[in-house]
């Protein structure tokens, strides 16, 4: 008998041929050494193969997927669901507010419109002083600004320029490096 | 329940809406189809997101399978044809078939080599299983594609030939080509 080709010693391994063909490989094979030994190659490589490695899928890839394929729905802006949150509560509190006092809800909502008010009248000139201290502070801050800003003049006349550049030139290096000392520091504190 | 039974009765329920049963068919392929997607493409990210991508035209063509046919036939076909269509696109040439429609022509059967190096003697099956994947790489498209699902996702001569349109015999003689190509690279000195 001829020797064996290739594919039928892969379906030999394979177990893919008829069984009269399987006979006659097989007593080709118990004679031929040079076929005995390219079987047991393909057989080795053929064992390699099955065995090769998977493929890691990632542990959320399901969800992933499923995420695309069904998009949950967009959310309400944050503002709106506070804005719901508030409005509802009002009705809850307004509910057990009927249920406490015996009032109807029209004369409850009255009280509830008169303290509103109230508490609005008490709130304006509170306001207005606020205001007035402000205006107060905002003329100081002017004054003290216009102040540092004469210093200054009367200074430069006094000092010559090369004195002006040190000075300048020592105040941004005092800066820059206290800056980054303090990032630095901060840095540090973050790691420990 | 039968595999095959199983995937119909989940597909049924999933384009009736049942979101879990569509989880339940990616639970189930995923494992499979990135073994495959991963190998013909190379990039695990890249793999990743071919795999996310099928199983998508997967849902939205759901009531399109025909339940005569197998799940798994079908789902691979697609998986196949989204890397043949990503290939030309790139212009790539791995998967062109024109060379190799001509070789499966008039192919002689192979024979054996007399100057054989005996594999064995060369390589533990762990070193092997290496030099598989490196060669894997290497060979044509079209053979690779039958290999892996033949050898990785383990399926028979019959699903393949379905899966591509072809002969039983034509998968056959292309499996046992790509054997010997990666055969004949493990010989190559590196």
């Amino acid at each position: 008998m001829k020797c064996l080709t290739i594919e039928q010693i892969y379906l030999y391994i394979e177990k893919e041929l008829s069984p009269s063909e399987n006979k006659n490989v097989e007593s080709h094979l118990k004679v031929c050494s040079k076929c005995q030994k390219a079987l047991e190659e393909r057989r080795l490589l053929s064992q390699a193969a099955e065995s090769l490695h998977l493929w890691e899928i990632p542990p959320d890839f399901t969800q992933q997927v499923m995420a695309r394929i069904f998009p949950s729905k967009v959310s309400l802006p944050a503002w709106l669901g506070t804005l719901a949150t508030g409005f509802a509560s009002m009705v809850v509190c307004f509910f057990i507010l009927t249920l406490v006092t015996g009032q109807n809800l029209r004369s409850l909502l009255l009280s509830f419109t008169e303290a509103v008010f109230d508490f609005i009248k008490y709130l304006i000139p509170l306001f207005v002083k606020v205001l007035k201290l402000s205006s107060v502070l905002v003329t100081i801050a002017q004054r003290f600004a216009e102040f540092l800003l004469k210093g200054l003049t009367v200074l430069t006349s006094i000092i010559s320029t090369e004195v002006q550049i040190i000075i300048i030139s020592t105040t941004i290096i005092l800066i820059v490096s206290s800056i980054y000392f303090l990032r630095r520091k901060l840095l540090f504190g973050e790691k420990t | 329940m039968s595999s095959m039974n199983e995937d119909r009765n989940l597909v049924n329920r999933a384009i009736l809406g049942e979101k879990e049963a569509f989880e339940m068919i990616i639970q189930k392929y995923q494992q499979p189809l990135l073994n495959y997607i991963g190998r013909m493409v190379g990039e695990r990210e890249l793999a990743l997101d071919f795999t996310q991508e099928v199983f998508i035209k997967i849902y939205s063509s759901l009531r399109s399978y025909k339940p005569q046919f197998k799940f798994s036939t079908w789902l691979y076909r697609i998986a196949s044809n989204t890397i043949i269509d990503y290939w030309r696109k790139k212009k790539i040439d791995a998967f062109s078939m024109d060379g190799q429609r001509n070789q499966e022509k008039d192919l002689p059967p192979i024979q054996i080599q007399a100057n054989e190096q005996p594999l064995a003697r060369k390589f533990e099956i762990s070193q092997l299983r290496e030099k598989i994947e490196r060669a894997l790489d290497r060979i044509p498209g079209p053979l690779r594609e039958v290999f892996i699902w033949r050898h990785i996702n383990e399926l028979s001569y019959e699903e393949i030939a379905e899966i591509k349109g072809l002969p039983t015999g034509t998968v056959k003689n292309r499996v046992f080509q790509a054997k010997e190509m990666i055969r004949s690279m493990l010989e190559e000195k590196p």
